[in-house]
């Protein structure tokens, strides 16, 4: 298992865009195997209920979610035993057009020091013009009721999966995001797993290289639409950041947090 | 050929004029009554405001200054702060042309 755990890099990353990306997680003959049960996908399974308990088995869908470098990649983010909170396949037929679609999921969310995880299985060759789903990295932190953001039909910063079959994104639930057009004739499936935490978040990766460089400059990360608003989207990360990395001290730069902490008179 | 109005809205994360642009949207209707294939664009179509309204753009709304409320409900952070609204008429495209 350890070998599979997030760095403290790849961490920081997760905290800052509200998602990382793996190229090659699933074999290629087990993505086959699932694109064929996504084709059947029926409804949500037992929500709110443990996941390992949930979960089909021996079907590809349920070893795809059992893969070690899965069960790492969970275990760094919501713990060992989170909770089966639902399950979608997502389709788009093939010369389906999209038109704006941004929205945050669900419903609006200020639980603090805390984050459900999505994992999102691209089973086959997902190109360009395929259409795969969009994100805007680091919005994970600004709570909107659902698709009134459908009014930012562009925004900098956007990314999109352009990815080969059994790429995998993993990504905050907060995080914007949506649907676009496909321009083939292939229908694109997405197959995207909701699952909760069920112990705090703290600790749960590899803490080894919690002293590398590279931690403070993912949570600085500027994606390009942050403008005057990075400095506050900053406190935010520096604040997860100091819970998932057991460090309540933890700042950089000028230490913004320290404008709310430091004041003698408030002793 | 009757003319319409087409509206442009630049988001901000200042208020001015001459802001830069985060995020765009367009609501041409003299093209049609909705986008149904979104093109993807990297850059927005001015860098401010002010471009725009040198390209034949008239603002119909800009930003007021936010009010926060004080304490540490002034951090919590939502959709993007500001934005700008520009208006322009064009011919109308008959909707045959416009496969909407």
């Amino acid at each position: 298992m350890s070998e599979h755990l997030l760095s403290a890099t790849q961490m920081a990353q997760f905290v800052a865009s509200g998602y990382l990306k793996f190229e090659a997680m699933v074999p290629r003959d087990l993505c086959d195997a699932c694109l064929v049960e996504m084709q059947h996908n029926k409804g949500y399974l037992a929500v709110g209920t443990p996941f390992e308990q949930t979960w089909p088995k021996g079907t590809a869908l349920g070893d795809a979610f059992r893969l070690p470098q899965v069960r790492g990649l969970i275990h760094s983010l919501v713990g060992p035993d989170p909770l089966y909170d639902h399950h979608a396949a997502h389709l788009v037929k093939g010369g389906v057009m999209k038109g704006p679609d941004m929205h945050q999921d669900s419903v609006i969310d200020f639980r603090e020091n805390y984050f459900d995880i999505q994992l999102s299985l691209f089973p086959a060759d997902t190109p360009d013009e395929m259409g795969g789903t969009f994100l805007i990295p680091g919005t994970q932190f600004r709570n909107v009721r659902t698709s009134e953001i459908t009014m930012y039909q562009h925004m900098r910063g956007k990314i999109w999966a352009n990815c080969t079959a059994g790429t995998m994104y993993v990504w905050n639930t907060r995080v914007w995001h949506g649907a676009r057009s496909n321009h083939t004739n292939t229908d694109r499936y997405m197959y995207k797993l909701r699952l909760n935490p069920t112990q705090p978040q703290a600790g749960l990766f590899d803490l080894s290289d919690l002293d590398n460089p590279a931690v403070g400059a993912a949570l600085n990360t500027n994606h390009g639409w942050e403008g005057n608003e990075h400095r506050y989207e900053l406190m935010r990360r520096v604040q997860l950041w100091r819970f998932v990395s057991r460090q309540p001290g933890y700042d950089i730069g000028e230490r913004f947090l320290r404008r709310r902490e430091y004041n003698p008179a408030a002793a | 050929m009757a003319e319409v109005q087409d509206i442009l809205v630049l988001f901000q994360t200042t208020p001015g004029l001459d802001a830069q642009v985060v995020a765009w949207s367009r609501y041409e209707a003299s093209k049609g009554p909705g986008i149904t294939d979104l093109v993807e664009e990297a850059e927005p179509p001015y860098r401010n405001a002010m471009a725009a309204m040198r390209d034949g753009w008239q603002v119909i709304q800009m930003s007021e200054m936010k009010h926060r409320p004080p304490g540490d409900a002034a951090y919590e952070d939502g959709p993007l702060p500001y934005q700008t609204v520009l208006s322009r008429f064009n011919p109308m495209v008959p909707d045959e042309e416009t496969a909407q």
